[in-house]
C-alpha cells in the first residue's frame, strides 16, 4: 500500500511542479501577447505589399472584410480567403480597389508540393493577378488572363477559382455595407 | 461528409503519415520485413490513434480550451497516449495471451510511435471537429498501414535478391521508401 | 571529466546513423541547414536539461512509475523551448512546425534517460547529452546540407548564402529525397566501417 501511495504522489508531485513552470514560463514570455503581435505583423506585411502607400486598415466585422484608408480616403478593401490547394488549404489575402478591380493578392499560407505548387508564392505569379478585372480572372486555358504554373495545375486554378469566388462574394458584401452608412 | 471524405483521404494519401510526413518511421523500418507483422502492427496504430484523437478532442475543448490553459498540451496528451496504451496492454494481457506475445515489445513503443502524438498534435493546430479528428486519424491509420504493407512486401522480396554489402538492411530499406514516397506525389491529384 | 562520454555520441553511438533513432524530425526538418540547427539546438536544449534532471531525481522516482515521471519531465522541457519559439522566433517555429512538440516522443531523449541518465552521475548525464545531441545535429546539418545545395542549388545559413549554376533537382526538397539521401549515406558509412 505505501508503495503504490509513493508512486501516485511522486508522479502527481512531477505533473503540479511541471504545471507551476509553465504556468509561470508562459505569462513570463508573454506568449499570448507575442504572438498576436507577430500575426499583426505578418498582416500588416501582406497589406503593405498589396497596398504600398501608407495606410492604415479598419475591419468591418460584420462581412469579414477591411476598408483600406490612405489619409483618411477609403482606396480599396481587402479580405482573406482560402483555396483547396493540393496539398491542402491555401489562405489567400486579396486587394480590391474603390472600383472592384483587384489590386493584386498575397499567398498567405499553404502547403503545397515544394518546387512545384510552392511557386504559387512567388511574385510573377501573384502580379498577374495585379490590376485586373474580375472577368480577367481564370487560367488562360479557360479564357481568363493567368498564366497557370507549368506542372501545378491544380495549386494555380485552386489560387485563381478562390479569387475568383470571394471577389464576386465580396463586392456584394461591400456594396451592402456601403449603402448602410 | 464530404468534409470526412476530403480529410481521411488527404491524411491516408496526399499527406501520408510515413511517407510524406516521416511520422511513425521507428515501426515502419523496424517491423515492415514481414507482411505478418506489419499488418496486426499498423491495425494497434490505428486503433490508439483513433482512440488517443477521441479522448484528446474532449480533453482540449472540455479542459483546455474552457480553462484558457492550452500551454499544457503536450504534458497532457503524451500522459493520455501513455496511460491508454497501458490501459490497452492490460487488456490484451488479461484477455488474449497469444495476442499479447505477438506484439511483444511493440505495443509500448506505440507510446512514443511519432504518429499518435503527431495526429493529436494535427487535430489540435488545426482546430478540427471531433468528426475531422476522427476522419483524419482514420486516413493517417490506413495510410500508414498501406505504406507499412507495401513496404513489407517490398522487403520480403529484397532480402531474398542480391544487394550489394553496404547497402544490406537499413540503406536499401531507405531507397525503397525513397521510391514509394515518390510514388505516392501522384495522389495530390485526387478531386479534393 | 570523461571526455568520452562526450565523443561517443558523434561518432561511435551517433544516434541517427548508428542507433536509427530520432529519425522522425531528421528527415522532415532537413530541407534547410536553417532548420537543422534549430531543430539541433532545441533537441540539446532538451537533452541537456531533461538528462540532468532526471539524474539528479534518479534515486527518487520509483521504479515502475519511472516512464511517465521521464516523459512529463521531457514534455515540460519541450513546452518550454516551444513557448520561447513561439514568442522570440516566431519564423524558426513556423518552419519547424509539428516537429516541436513531436521531441518528446523522439526516441533519443527517452532513450537516454532511461538507459543512461536514471543510472548515471549528474556530470556524466550532462556530458551524455551533450555529445548525443551534437551528434545529432552534425547528422541533420549534414543531411540538409545535401539536400539544400542540391535541391535548391543554394545554401544559406541564418539569411548568408551563396547559389550555385547549376539547375536545382527539386527531387531532394521532396520528402522521397530524404529517404534517398539518408539511404545512401548510410550505405557510405556503412562501407566506411562507422557503422555495422
Amino acid at each position: 500500500m505505501r508503495e503504490s501511495l509513493k508512486r501516485v504522489v511522486v508522479l502527481t508531485l512531477i505533473v503540479l511542479i511541471s504545471s507551476v513552470v509553465l504556468y509561470q514560463a508562459y505569462n513570463v514570455m508573454e506568449v499570448e501577447e507575442r504572438t498576436a503581435a507577430y500575426e499583426q505583423l505578418k498582416f500588416e506585411k501582406m497589406l503593405q505589399t498589396i497596398f504600398p502607400s501608407e495606410t492604415r486598415d479598419v475591419y468591418n466585422e460584420e462581412n469579414d472584410f477591411y476598408r483600406i484608408y490612405s489619409e483618411d480616403q477609403c482606396i480599396g478593401y481587402a479580405f482573406m480567403t482560402i483555396g483547396k490547394g493540393y496539398g491542402g488549404d491555401i489562405k489567400i489575402l486579396i486587394g480590391l480597389n474603390n472600383d472592384k478591380t483587384i489590386k493584386g493578392i498575397e499567398i498567405i499560407k499553404q502547403t503545397e508540393t515544394p518546387g512545384m505548387g510552392v511557386k504559387i508564392t512567388e511574385k510573377w505569379f501573384t502580379d498577374q493577378f495585379g490590376n485586373t478585372t474580375i472577368n480577367e480572372i481564370g487560367l488562360k486555358r479557360s479564357g481568363g488572363e493567368i498564366d497557370a504554373i507549368t506542372g501545378a495545375t491544380k495549386s494555380s486554378r485552386a489560387v485563381v477559382n478562390a479569387v475568383h469566388e470571394t471577389v464576386i462574394e465580396k463586392i456584394k458584401l461591400i456594396e451592402k455595407a456601403g449603402e448602410k452608412k | 461528409m464530404n468534409e470526412f471524405l476530403m480529410l481521411f483521404l488527404e491524411y491516408a494519401l496526399v499527406k501520408n503519415f510515413i511517407l510524406v510526413m516521416f511520422l511513425g518511421l521507428c515501426p515502419f523500418f523496424g517491423v515492415s520485413k514481414k507482411l505478418k507483422e506489419a499488418i496486426p502492427m499498423g491495425i494497434a496504430v490505428t486503433f490508439v490513434m483513433l482512440c488517443a484523437s477521441v479522448i484528446t478532442w474532449l480533453i482540449s475543448q472540455e479542459i483546455l480550451i474552457r480553462f484558457h490553459i492550452e500551454f499544457m498540451e503536450i504534458v497532457v496528451f503524451i500522459l493520455v497516449i501513455a496511460s491508454f496504451v497501458q490501459l490497452i496492454e492490460m487488456i490484451i494481457k488479461k484477455t488474449s495471451i497469444s495476442l499479447y506475445k505477438a506484439l511483444g515489445i511493440y505495443l509500448p513503443l506505440i507510446t512514443t510511435n511519432c504518429a499518435i502524438l503527431g495526429i493529436v498534435e494535427i487535430n489540435f493546430q488545426e482546430g478540427y471537429s471531433l468528426l475531422g479528428s476522427v476522419a483524419s486519424a482514420l486516413g493517417a491509420g490506413v495510410g500508414f498501414i498501406l505504406a507499412l504493407s507495401v513496404m513489407s512486401g517490398m522487403r520480403e522480396r529484397l532480402e531474398l535478391s542480391n544487394v550489394p554489402k553496404s547497402f544490406e538492411g537499413l540503406p536499401i530499406a531507405f531507397i525503397t521508401a525513397a521510391l514509394l514516397s515518390l510514388a505516392f506525389v501522384v495522389f495530390g491529384g485526387i478531386g479534393l | 571529466m570523461k571526455i568520452k562520454e562526450l565523443t561517443k555520441g558523434i561518432v561511435k553511438r551517433n544516434p541517427i546513423f548508428v542507433l536509427a533513432l530520432g529519425l522522425c524530425p531528421a528527415l522532415a526538418v532537413s530541407t534547410a541547414i536553417d532548420n537543422a540547427i534549430g531543430m539541433g539546438a532545441c533537441v540539446i536544449f532538451v537533452l541537456l536539461l531533461s538528462n540532468l534532471i532526471i539524474s539528479l531525481l534518479r534515486n527518487l522516482i520509483p521504479k515502475e512509475v519511472r516512464i511517465p515521471c521521464f516523459i512529463v519531465i521531457i514534455a515540460t522541457f519541450v513546452t518550454l523551448i516551444s513557448l520561447a519559439l513561439q514568442s522570440y522566433l516566431p519564423e524558426l517555429n513556423e518552419s519547424l512546425g509539428i516537429y516541436v512538440p513531436l521531441i518528446v516522443v523522439n526516441c533519443i531523449i527517452l532513450g537516454r534517460a532511461e538507459s543512461f541518465a536514471s543510472k548515471n552521475s549528474a556530470p556524466d548525464s550532462i556530458l551524455d547529452a551533450l555529445g548525443i545531441g551534437i551528434g545529432f545535429t552534425i547528422s541533420l546539418i549534414l543531411i540538409s546540407l545535401i539536400r539544400e545545395f542540391l535541391g535548391t542549388a543554394r545554401i544559406s545559413i541564418f539569411g548568408y548564402g551563396f547559389g550555385f549554376p547549376f539547375a536545382p533537382i527539386n527531387f531532394f526538397i521532396l520528402p522521397a529525397g530524404a529517404f534517398l539521401v539518408i539511404g545512401i549515406l548510410l550505405a557510405l558509412f556503412k562501407k566506411k566501417g562507422l557503422v555495422r
